[in-house]
């Protein structure tokens, strides 16, 4: 009867769409008390930078001045935050307490199709994210015209990591306090470590190749080089980093997601 | 010869050690209600999500399942597309007044927006909701609630209409609304699947009903079928400690006896009888009433909670 080969339902890319577009119109409702935290924060960091700490850090870092290496350190660390965040609670939330996923998945989109819809609006979150501090470090004269317009892209990448990781943790947290554990002792290192506030060359030897493996150095680094348009031929090394982490974690992120929106 | 719309063959489906369905068959005909009736964790919800996917059936039966002529394991996307799903729990996205929460869902349909506001509105019309238009979602009452995710699964228009106890806790009028609302539906030739713990919504909507009970299918048929071929027309009422001391009437020989608790019923075909027994007790004290699909329900799945209550 309806059997037919003409397809129904709406094309892969317009599903994809509509979920992102659910999570920009919830975003969007309180647009005021959500968008300004990403500009205020880094004004916030700057000031305390600029009028405190700053004065005792007179050494250049990686050839820059102190608040540029950390402004431009910003910029990828505002995007993890972000995606970190909107996937781990947030996920968690609309998962088992508004249970928004089974609504969603009574209409024309599979599991699959809601997870990386999902993972394209933490990018989304963090192209953003990146955006807002982008525009506070132009306005304070700290990075230039028009390389940082890069940075957001970064963001997104950066966006679409944590995304994707925080997805994969979720899939196997059972109460929303275990949460804690990630973000404490992952996420929080890692915005330490990672090469924001000293080069990772500092570091002891022995924990340097650990810091290699962390996703939020090989952003930190890509995002620096697009602020100062410094293309050393290393960076290559981050970008496949980026790309391969972003594929593979997503893929383990909605193989075990998946069992849990659909049982 | 009737169209069907859903065929369902001996599908199972095991949660670990529990067998939330077993060996269920059954088929839907266009344009009728299919009620399943059952108590609490008794499959039905599981049941019908395995109809559109959200639910995987048990891979190793030998079971099919067919709705619109499609299997939801490869073609799940063509179900939903032509089907709408009312959840038992309010998943409404509360940040949004009552116009984006449909407004959001049209997308998932990729609804042209001209049609989507037209459709909006005339399905707010159509569920009394068009006041309601610009309202926060925790301003609604429960009832409004659920005529909006009632609103929600219908804005492309489905041929499948999909409600899991759609007015459980709801007051006396709004459910009747709904009840209307579903004949008018029906009418306009959908198809309508509904869960419920309620004898006389089952009673008043649905043409047929299969009663599950532990996910297995007890009885099914008509409304009228099942009250007439599974239970006596008549019921007295009493309690248990009036029973005691009528028991030894010779009346009591032409009636079915049921006990649960401090009541006994007494179940007969002839009025007269009951009439005549009831002559023997206190006034105030019984209750003579027509049979009900209750009294089928509780004698098919028991009187007593069973452990997934």
């Amino acid at each position: 009867m309806t059997g037919s080969n003409t397809k129904l339902y709406p094309p892969l890319h317009k599903r994809l769409y509509s979920v992102w577009y659910r999570h920009v119109r919830v975003y969007a409702k309180y647009l005021l008390s959500n968008a300004l935290p990403p500009f205020l924060e880094p004004l916030i960091f700057l000031a305390a930078i600029g009028l405190g700490l700053g004065k005792y850090i007179t050494k250049s870092m990686e050839g820059m001045r102190y608040i540029e290496y950390l402004g431009t350190g910003l910029l990828a660390t505002t995007a993890m935050f972000t995606a970190a965040y909107e996937c781990s609670f947030g996920t968690f939330i609309r998962l088992e307490r508004q249970k928004v996923y089974n609504g969603m998945l009574a209409a024309p989109i599979t599991a699959n199709n809601l997870i990386i819809g999902e993972i394209i609006w933490a990018g989304t979150k963090g192209f953003f994210y990146a955006f807002s501090v982008a525009v506070v470090l132009v306005a304070f004269g700290i990075v230039h015209l028009p390389y940082c317009l890069g940075a957001p892209l970064v963001g997104f990448a950066t966006g679409v990591m944590f995304g994707a990781l925080s997805l994969l943790v979720t899939s196997f947290v059972k109460t929303i306090n275990h949460f804690s554990f990630y973000f404490t002792g992952f996420i929080s290192p890692m915005f330490f470590f990672s090469g924001v506030f000293f080069p990772v060359s500092s570091l002891p030897r022995f924990l340097q190749p650990v810091v290699e493996l962390m996703p939020l150095t090989h952003s930190v680094r890509l995002v620096r080089a697009v602020c100062t348009n410094n293309y050393r031929p290393q960076l290559a090394a981050d970008l496949l980093y980026v790309v391969v982490f972003m594929v593979v974690v997503s893929f383990f992120a909605a193989k075990r997601l998946r069992t849990r929106l659909v049982n | 010869m009737s169209t069907k719309v859903i065929t369902v063959r001996d599908v199972s489906k095991t949660f670990g050690r529990v067998h939330a369905v077993c060996d269920l068959s059954f088929e839907v005909e266009e344009a009728t209600c299919f009620g399943f009736l059952g108590p609490n964790g008794a499959g039905k919800t599981t049941m019908m999500k395995m109809l559109y996917a959200k639910c995987r059936r048990d891979e190793n039966c030998d079971g099919t399942i067919s709705v619109f002529g499609f299997d939801p394991r490869a073609h799940q996307l063509e179900i939903k597309y032509l089907s709408g799903v009312v959840p038992q729990d309010n998943n409404l996205d509360e940040e949004l007044n009552v116009v984006q929460n449909l407004t959001i869902y049209s997308k998932f349909y990729d609804m042209p927006s001209v049609r989507t506001n037209k459709r909006i509105d005339s399905l707010l019309d159509f569920l009394e909701l068009a006041d309601k238009r610009e309202s926060k979602i925790r301003e609604l009452s429960g009832g409004m609630k659920r005529r909006l995710l009632i609103a929600r699964a219908l804005i492309n228009n489905p041929r499948l209409l999909i409600l899991d106890e759609p007015t459980t806790g709801l007051d006396p009028q709004v459910r009747r609304l709904i009840w209307d609302k579903l004949g008018q539906l029906k009418k306009d030739g959908t198809t309508i699947l509904l869960t419920t713990h309620y004898m006389e919504e089952a009673f008043q909507i649905c043409d047929k009903l299969l009663i599950m009970h532990k996910g297995r299918k007890i009885m099914q048929g008509t409304p009228r079928n099942l009250l007439s071929e599974n239970t006596e027309a008549y019921v007295l009422e009493l309690p248990r400690i009036e029973y005691i001391k009528i028991r030894d009437s010779y009346l009591l020989n032409h009636t079915r006896l049921e006990e649960s608790g401090e009541t006994a019923r007494l179940f007969s075909d002839d009025m007269d009888t009951l009439k005549a027994v009831s002559d023997l007790l206190k006034v105030g004290c019984f209750h003579l009433r027509q049979s009900n699909l209750e009294d089928v329900f509780l004698k098919a799945t028991g009187r007593r909670l069973n452990d997934r209550q």
